[in-house]
């Protein structure tokens, strides 16, 4: 029973993973920026939402639309006044890693000086664990996380293969200079790649505010855990990033039958050392990590 | 006040040496580490093994350390070797984790989260060092030797072996350059030279625990290399000093609550990294002694 609860909650975990690291490939796959700062949308979403919902007591879905619309305002801002200025120069990987990381560090910051370095979490009827079989408990937000994933995941999908910009997203990481050729421009399309994959941490952060709870320094944890899930399933594969959120979800809650909880984070990051040294281009990605 | 301003200078000494031991594999050879406090944390608990346990000097337990670290940076080497760029961002990441939960789990040798107190202060040739100026004198020394060994590399055919593969590795391969070995013996000495900083540090503060080796002191160091300039031998020296000195001179600030400092102190640097990144990618010091470093 204890290793199905296990499941259970890795499941919901991975859920959120998942979410995340589903936006991050998204963007890295069309527009090859290396969005480090995708767990500073995530803070912000989750914070805004918190601060609505248990500060102002507003209703919910102002709650969610503000999130969204901050998240997305987020992604277009780094996009635009960020990426874009220093891709015109030089578009090495280096700089631009660093300059997200600066960006998260700032964020992170900020949110602890707004909204307080403590704890801070979202608490509904939903987050009540019920038995559902004996010595098995599930809240039903475990059964809300995975549905939102399949959702979110099927609509993605659908929106990548029976959409113009979907089309031209998936072609935008093929090869850029066919998308001119056809006479997109590869800025918007870029763009929508940024608004869409921000959108995409809401969910993830909602979760998360009713679940494990929140602290300023969350999105940077759930970033650094996404990138492991993104590198495992393949960079650039939509499929095997979210995967690879499950897994890493799974083998998180899944190490703590054998092994100590303060252990579980180092787990993943086992899996991911060993997923760069033996297999770099994670379940389903090109072999083109190595060099 | 005396007193304050050396305690300053000497962690301004050991932040440096980490910088330069940094910008040797991060500026010089392109290998884009976050976990250099690993290899800094190491050094400090090995030294502070040899020297409690083991009873050695500090020549010795420093000597220690650097060998312990030496072979842990082999677990970095060989991601180094076989994949590219994010790839290795992330497995340095993976493994700087992996250290924050064996620094604060292996109780027996770290001491867990309470860390090592009472860490008997240095002892060198028969001399023990009391006085912070002893320790100023002995960390500006290592400082010293640690930039001219960086210097003297950097000059050597080794050192243009490794700007070589930064720029082009298919390139410096097909012109003989043997990858593999010019990569390993870099990360390798670059490691081995960041665990002095570690035996520093923790023979002068006689304390540590693992809030000094987490993913944040990692970051910070690779803010010093970029803020002050990436393949530039005083660059990271720069960096090291406005980054210690930052905090410093925001306490000098009237009206600042005391409980915001830090926080308003990781704004500022993650400030100057966003704006260096998009105005001035060489960093502070990278343009006048190599303009083309960055390329």
């Amino acid at each position: 029973m204890l290793f199905l609860q296990l499941v259970i909650n890795g499941l919901q975990l991975g859920a959120i993973y998942a979410l995340t690291a589903v936006g991050f490939s998204l963007i890295f796959g069309a527009t090859k920026v290396f969005h480090v700062a995708h767990g500073a949308a995530f803070t912000i979403a989750a914070y805004l939402f918190w601060w609505i919902f248990t500060v102002l007591h507003i209703a919910w879905p102002v709650a969610v639309l503000a999130a969204v619309v901050a998240s997305v305002v987020f992604g277009l801002a780094m996009e635009r006044f960020i990426y874009r200025p220093i891709q015109r120069h030089e578009g090495a990987f280096f700089t631009v890693f660093i300059a997200a990381f600066g960006v998260q560090i700032i964020i992170q910051n900020l949110t602890g000086s707004v909204f307080g370095r403590g704890f801070a979490s979202v608490t509904t009827s939903l987050s009540h664990s019920v038995e559902v079989l004996p010595g098995l408990f599930v809240a039903p937000i475990a059964w809300i996380s995975l549905l939102i994933a399949l959702v979110v995941f099927t609509a993605l999908s659908l929106y990548l293969s029976r959409t113009h910009t979907g089309m031209a997203m998936r072609a935008l990481s093929e090869n850029p200079d066919l998308i001119r050729v056809f006479g997109l421009d590869p800025g918007r399309v870029a763009q929508c790649a940024f608004g869409i994959g921000s959108a995409m941490v809401v969910p993830g952060a909602i979760l998360t505010s009713m679940t494990a709870g929140l602290n300023p320094a969350i999105g940077a944890h759930v970033m650094l855990i996404s990138l492991a899930a993104t590198i495992v399933g393949g960079i650039g594969s939509l499929r095997g990033a979210a995967c690879g959120g499950f897994l890493l979800g799974l083998a998180e809650n899944l190490a703590l039958w054998r092994l100590d909880p303060q252990w579980s984070e180092a787990v993943t990051f086992v899996v991911l050392f060993l997923f760069i040294i033996f297999r770099p281009s994670g379940f389903f990605g090109r072999p083109q990590a190595a060099k | 006040m005396e007193t304050y301003i050396i305690n300053l200078l000497v962690l301004i000494s050991i932040n440096a040496i980490l910088a330069v031991t940094l910008n040797f594999i991060l500026g010089y050879a392109g290998i884009f580490s976050i976990a250099h406090a690993l290899f800094f944390g190491v050094g400090a608990y090995a030294a502070t093994f040899a020297a409690m346990k083991l009873g050695l000097d500090f020549t010795g337990a420093t000597a220690f350390g650097m060998l312990l670290a030496a072979l842990i940076s082999l677990a970095l080497a060989l991601p180094a070797l076989r994949v590219r760029g994010e790839y290795f961002v992330a497995a340095s990441l993976g493994l700087q984790m992996l250290a924050i939960t064996v620094f604060t789990e292996w109780k027996s040798v770290t001491g867990g989260i309470g860390g090592l107190t009472n860490i008997p202060p240095a002892r060198i040739f028969g001399f023990t060092l009391t006085q912070p100026e002893h320790y100023l004198v002995l960390s500006l020394a290592c400082l010293l030797a640690i930039i001219l060994i960086i210097r003297a590399l950097v000059r050597s055919s080794f050192g243009r072996s490794l700007k070589a593969l930064r720029d082009d590795e298919a390139a410096a391969s097909a012109f003989g350059k043997n990858v593999s070995v010019i990569k390993t013996s870099a990360v390798v000495l670059s490691s081995a030279l960041a665990a002095v900083a570690g035996s520093l540090y923790a023979s002068y503060l006689s304390f540590i625990n693992v809030e000094s080796f987490v993913l944040e002191t990692s970051i910070q160091l690779m803010a010093m290399v970029i803020i002050g300039g990436t393949a530039t031998l005083f660059g990271p020296v720069v960096g090291a000093v406005l980054i210690i000195l930052l905090p410093a001179g925001l306490s000098y600030i009237p009206h600042l609550p005391a409980t915001e400092i830090g926080s308003i102190q990781q704004i500022i640097y993650g400030l100057a990294m966003v704006l260096l990144m998009i105005f001035r990618p060489g960093g502070l010091w990278g343009f006048q002694e190599n303009p083309k470093a960055h390329a």
